[in-house]
C-alpha cells in the first residue's frame, strides 16, 4: 500500500504488468535511441562497435555457412537463371557455349588457380598494394547488396578501402570487424565510385539503382558516348586507384533538352560465393587522380581529349 | 493459476533460439532467392510470440531484432522496433489460441511475417536506406514469403512443447475486472 494505494496486493499489481505495455513501450524507445545513435555516430560509435563486435563473435558461423553451402551455390545459379530475362538468359546461353569448351577439361583447382592468377596479373598490371580473401557470403537482408570477406582488421583491412576481382570493382568495406568484412557493392542503391569513359575521358559517377542495375550519371550531353565504352575508375576522391575497369556501356539515352545523358552500364565484375578478391590496402600518388585531372573534372566534365592511347596509360595507372 | 514455463519448454526455446542464430548468421546469406533472403529472426520472434506471454514475446521480439540488425547491413535498431511492436501485437492476438500447429496459428504467422516484412520496407524507404519504394517491397515480399515457409517448423516446434495458456493469462481479465 506504501507504493501504490490503487492495488490492494502486489501480486495483483504483478499480473497487470504482464500486459507487456511497460516492455513495449520501453524497449520501442531503446530501438529508437539505438537508431537515432547508429545514425549520428560516426564509424567508430557504439553501435558500430557493437556491430563489429558481434560480427566477430559470429564469424566462425559465417564460415561454416559458407563452407556448408559451397556445393549448393549452381543450385543458386539455377534459380537465378529461372529469374533472369530471356535476352540476359540468351547472351548467358551463348557465353556458355564458348566458355564450355574452354573449361570443359579444368578441375576446380585449376579454376581457383586461374583465378589466383588472374587476380595476381590484376595487381601486378596496376601496381596495386592488396591483400587477397575470399568472398563468404552474402547478404543476410533482401535490401542490400554485401558480400562478407574473410579477412579484417587483423589483416589489415579498415573502413572504405576498395576490393576488385580479376575483371575489376566490386565494391568497398563498409564493416570491418576483427576477422571478417562486410562489402558494400558498386550495384547497391547507396553506392557510388566516380568514373569515367575510357575513351572520352568524359566523367560522371557511377551508381547502382534500385533493381541492381548500374547508371553512369552527370555525364554532360556534349559528351561522346557509345554503346560499348568501357567504363572505368576516375581515382577522384581518392578511393579507388585510377583506371580499374568498372564495366561496359550498355545503352546511352538523351533528349533534345537533356543537360546529362542516361547511361546504363553492365558490369564486368560478379560477386560469387567462394571466390577470391582483392582488397586494395593503399593507393600510390600515381593511381590517384592528379590535381589536374581533378581541375579538368571541375572545368570541363566532359574532357576535351578523345584519347585513343589513354587505355595503356590508365592500364599502368598512370595519371 | 499462473502460468510457468516448464524445463522442458524453456529447453525447447532455448533450441530453437540457436538454431535461428545459426540459420541466420550462416545460412541466411547463402541463399536469396527471387529478390528475397531468409529472416530467421523474424520467423523466431513470430513463433515464440504465439506461444509465450506478451512480455516475454517483446523481449523476444526486441532480442531477435537487435541480433538481425547487428548481423547485417541495415540500420541497427530498426528491426529492433518492428520486432518489438510486432511481438506485442502477435501475443496479444494470439491470446486463447491453441499452440503448434492451427490454422489459426499459421495464419497469424503468416499475415505477421508479411506485415513486418512490409512494414520494414517501408521504414527503410523512409529513412532513405531505399530510393525506391516498389523495389523495397518487392524484396519485403519475396522475403515474406521465405519467412512464411520457415516458420512452419519453428510454430511445430514451439507448440509441441507451449505451456497450456488458461483464460486467467490474459491480464484485465473478467476476475481481476472487479479489483481495478
Amino acid at each position: 500500500m506504501a507504493r501504490n494505494g490503487k492495488y490492494p496486493s502486489a501480486h495483483l499489481n504483478s499480473k497487470r504488468q504482464s500486459t507487456g505495455m511497460r516492455p513495449l513501450i520501453a524497449l520501442s524507445l531503446v530501438s529508437v535511441l539505438i537508431l537515432t545513435f547508429y545514425i549520428r555516430e560516426g564509424d567508430a560509435g557504439p553501435v558500430h562497435t557493437a556491430r563489429s563486435v558481434v560480427t566477430t563473435a559470429t564469424s566462425p558461423a559465417r564460415f561454416a555457412g559458407s563452407l556448408v553451402a559451397a556445393p549448393f551455390n549452381a543450385l543458386g545459379n539455377v534459380a537465378a537463371n529461372l529469374t533472369a530475362s530471356q535476352e540476359t538468359l540468351a547472351e548467358l546461353r551463348e557465353q556458355n557455349e564458348e566458355l564450355t569448351a574452354r573449361v570443359a577439361e579444368l578441375s576446380e583447382s585449376a579454376k581457383t588457380a586461374e583465378r589466383l592468377e588472374d587476380l595476381l596479373g590484376l595487381q601486378s598490371t596496376y601496381s596495386l598494394e592488396s591483400t587477397a580473401a575470399r568472398i563468404i557470403g552474402g547478404s543476410s537482408d533482401a535490401w542490400t547488396h554485401t558480400v562478407t570477406i574473410n579477412k579484417g582488421t587483423a589483416d589489415g583491412l579498415a573502413l572504405g578501402m576498395p576490393v576488385c576481382n580479376s575483371n575489376g570493382v566490386i565494391g568497398q568495406i563498409v564493416e570491418c570487424a576483427l576477422n571478417v568484412s562486410t562489402v558494400l557493392l558498386v550495384n547497391d542503391e547507396t553506392s557510388g565510385v566516380s568514373a569515367m569513359i575510357q575513351s572520352s575521358r568524359a566523367q560522371g559517377m557511377l551508381q547502382g539503382q534500385p533493381d541492381g542495375s548500374l547508371r553512369l550519371n552527370y555525364v554532360p550531353a556534349d559528351a561522346v558516348v557509345e554503346v560499348g565504352d568501357i567504363v572505368i575508375t576516375s581515382g577522384i576522391g581518392g578511393v579507388f586507384p585510377k583506371g580499374l575497369p568498372l564495366g561496359t556501356v550498355s545503352s546511352v539515352d538523351k533528349s533534345a533538352n537533356d543537360v546529362y545523358y542516361t547511361i546504363t552500364v553492365r558490369s564486368q565484375a560478379s560477386a560469387e560465393n567462394n571466390e577470391e578478391v582483392l582488397v586494395i590496402t593503399s593507393l600510390t600518388t600515381d593511381q590517384s587522380a592528379s590535381d589536374t585531372d581533378i581541375q579538368a573534372a571541375n572545368s570541363s566534365p566532359a574532357g576535351e581529349t578523345t584519347a585513343k592511347d589513354d587505355g595503356s596509360s590508365d592500364a599502368n595507372g598512370e595519371g | 493459476m499462473r502460468l510457468h514455463e516448464t524445463g522442458a519448454s524453456s529447453r525447447t526455446y532455448a533450441a530453437m533460439a540457436i538454431v535461428a542464430c545459426l540459420l541466420q548468421v550462416g545460412i541466411a546469406p547463402q541463399i536469396s532467392l527471387f529478390g528475397g533472403t531468409f529472416n530467421f529472426m523474424v520467423v523466431l520472434a513470430v513463433s515464440l510470440a504465439l506461444t509465450r506471454e506478451v512480455h516475454a514475446s517483446v523481449v523476444c521480439g526486441f532480442l531477435c531484432g537487435l541480433f538481425f540488425d547487428l548481423t547485417s547491413a541495415v540500420p541497427v535498431g530498426l528491426m529492433a522496433l518492428v520486432l518489438t511492436i510486432g511481438s506485442f501485437a502477435v501475443a496479444t492476438m494470439a491470446h486463447g489460441m491453441a499452440p503448434g500447429m492451427t490454422v489459426e496459428g499459421v495464419r497469424l504467422a503468416i499475415a505477421s511475417v508479411v506485415v513486418v516484412n512490409i512494414v520494414y520496407a517501408v521504414f527503410l524507404y523512409v529513412l532513405g536506406v531505399q530510393s525506391d519504394l516498389m523495389w523495397a517491397l518487392g524484396h519485403g515480399v519475396s522475403g515474406a514469403v521465405l519467412d512464411s515457409l520457415a516458420c512452419l517448423p519453428f510454430i511445430a516446434a514451439g507448440g509441441g512443447s507451449a505451456p497450456t495458456r488458461g483464460f486467467t493469462a490474459r491480464s484485465g481479465g473478467s476476475r481481476l475486472k472487479g479489483l481495478k
